[in-house]
């Protein structure tokens, strides 16, 4: 009975150095999932087929982990697996060598694109297996979403006398901009006018169309939206407005002034016929008596 | 005694190598280098977009201007272009916005007072920028009238450009894929277009020629030539419907009814 406190007093100790022995153990053994953790590099945005409206910078968020970035090229630096940089393409095009996780913005014209980023050891050698992570974008001038729409808001259907007519239209949902061959880009193009049918202009962006020297009679003038290759928007976007030119006044000033000239001389000979003819019958012997007077 | 000497000779040169003299030297670090990796030399830069430059240092700390460390191996870079001074940087990569034209960027190795290294440390790109497209063939058509077409004394010839940027005429030359049109009337010059709003025509009567030509920046053709050409046929009121004028044959009538009256009165006079 005189033992057991001795017996147990040793056991605690025991236990307690075997308690510490097997957490020294385990904090000194990682864990599996830790150990296997490597590298990794993920796009944070813009999203997969994201759409970047109204000719905003694309605003790249990326993360890291595991891999330390860092300046490459220090002094007395030691390649290390577990750091380096960031490489940035844009359309396979090498663009930008990032060392710090910060947003990017990058200024891209319309069309669609591929941004890629690739982790790269200090001795510029991609890590092994690579690492990279890449997202396709389409920017544009025009907005996100929406329908475009166009109206002809001037001039108004009905009969005019110009024959050179401005036309102005109202556009939504799609930006214009001038074409010089770049890519197409959701909501962004320009306007073609067609006058009876016939492709007559492509006004500038945002400028008032003037078709000149319109022919008398009807004419039907329809604006279309287009993309900037010319091919119009699917379904098409278009709007016609028909003005009648009305010719010159009919008849002339000068017919006018000549025809009234005309009415008076005729009344005027019409009087002088009469009084002759009145005339010619006063001087006349009446029936029956001879001709000639004593 | 010679074992004496031989010990101070081998202390004196422990005591030297201690000291870092023979090292400094001798096998010191190597020198700080600088390197341009993106833009390539005369690498095109299209659509006015920004120029990114991104270079590359070895045995160089990149530290952020004024934080006063003071070390020959550590500090930023001077970025000039155009031999101004733009911009300082320290991280590998600076956009830098110019505008369209040759330019030459140069960066300087410099420590965070602001001094070049020595032996001085630099590198050094030139690029042209252009508003037009980096690449592509420049394009131009006449999209209205038709060739041939009549058209009456006021019309507008409307046209389409395709890799190729219009602006003001008088910029750097030699810059690709930008310039303006510059328009020739039966050969001779008649217009110069900087955008792409349809050119108003107001004509004489008669066949005519109508000439485009995408010219660079000091009014030269480009290689291989670029222009549209149409011939068109001017006709004064076309598409007009002339009313019907009868003044002639009133005047006419006016004068018969004229010599009508005269011989009514020569007539009345007669009678008395």
């Amino acid at each position: 009975m005189a033992r057991s406190p001795k017996c147990s007093a040793s056991c605690r100790a025991a236990m307690l150095v075997l308690s510490v022995l097997l957490g020294t153990f385990l904090l000194a053994v990682p864990s599996p999932s830790v150990a296997a953790a490597g590298p990794s590099l993920a796009i944070l945005a813009p999203a997969n087929d994201q759409v970047i409206d109204n000719g905003t910078p694309v605003i790249l968020s990326f993360a890291v982990a595991n891999f330390w970035l860092v300046q490459p090229g220090r002094v007395g630096q030691v390649s290390n697996p577990g750091e380096g940089h960031v490489d940035l393409y844009i359309d396979g095009a090498y663009s930008r060598l990032l060392t710090r996780v910060e947003p990017v913005s990058l200024p891209l014209g319309s069309g669609p694109h591929t941004i890629r980023l690739q982790l790269i050891q200090d001795n510029g050698t991609p890590l092994s297996p690579d690492i990279y992570a890449s997202v396709r974008i389409v920017a544009t001038h025009g907005p996100a979403v929406g329908t475009p729409t166009i109206t002809i808001v001037s001039p108004k259907p009905g009969p005019t006398i110009a024959h050179d007519v401005y036309f102005a239209v109202e556009v939504t949902n799609f930006t214009l901009v001038d074409s010089y061959g770049q890519p197409n880009a959701p909501n962004e193009g320009h306007i073609q006018l067609f006058l009876n049918g016939v492709l007559n202009q492509e006004p500038r962006a945002y400028d008032l169309a003037f078709i000149v020297d319109m022919p008398d009679g009807n004419s039907t003038v329809t604006a279309r939206l287009v993309n900037n290759d010319n091919t119009p928007l699917s379904p098409d976007v278009s709007a016609s407005v028909t003005i009648r030119i009305q010719g010159a006044a009919d008849p002339t000033a000068s017919e006018q002034v000549t025809g009234g000239v005309s009415l008076i001389l005729a009344l005027i000979l019409l009087v002088l016929l009469l009084r002759r003819r009145k005339a010619a019958r006063r001087v006349a012997p009446p029936k029956g008596e001879p001709e000639d007077r004593p | 005694m010679n074992a004496r000497i031989f010990a101070l000779i081998v202390a004196i040169l422990g005591m030297l190598v201690a000291s870092g003299i023979p090292a400094s030297n001798g096998r010191g670090a190597p020198l700080p280098t600088l390197s341009i990796i993106s833009p390539t030399p005369n690498e095109v830069i299209g659509n006015g977009t920004p120029v990114a430059i991104v270079f590359a240092v070895t045995n160089f700390n990149l530290t952020d201007p004024g934080n006063g460390t003071s070390s020959p191996n550590s500090g930023h870079i001077d970025v000039f272009v155009d031999d101004a001074l733009t911009a300082q940087t320290s991280v590998n990569t600076i956009v830098l916005p110019l505008p369209s034209g040759p330019h030459t960027i140069r960066l300087r190795l410099v420590t965070d007072n602001g001094s070049a290294l020595n032996p001085d440390v630099t590198a050094s790109v030139s690029v042209m920028v252009t508003g037009g497209p980096d690449s592509g063939t420049p394009g131009l058509s006449i999209v209205f009238p038709r060739g041939g077409a009549l058209v009456g004394t006021d019309s507008t010839l409307s046209f389409q450009v395709t890799n190729f940027v219009l602006v003001a005429p008088g910029g750097p030359a030699g810059v690709p894929n930008d310039g303006h049109i510059q328009v020739y009337l039966d050969n001779a010059s008649y217009a110069e277009l900087t955008d792409d709003a349809p050119l108003h025509l107001n004509l004489k009567d008669g066949p005519h020629n109508v000439t485009l030509q995408l010219v660079d920046n000091q009014g030269g053709p480009l290689s291989p030539d670029v222009t549209a050409s149409l011939y068109i046929t001017v006709q004064a009121l076309l598409g007009r419907v002339t009313p019907f004028d009868a003044t002639p044959y009133l005047a006419l009538a006016n004068l018969l009814i004229g010599l009508g009256i005269l011989a009514a009165i020569y007539r009345k006079l007669e009678v008395r």
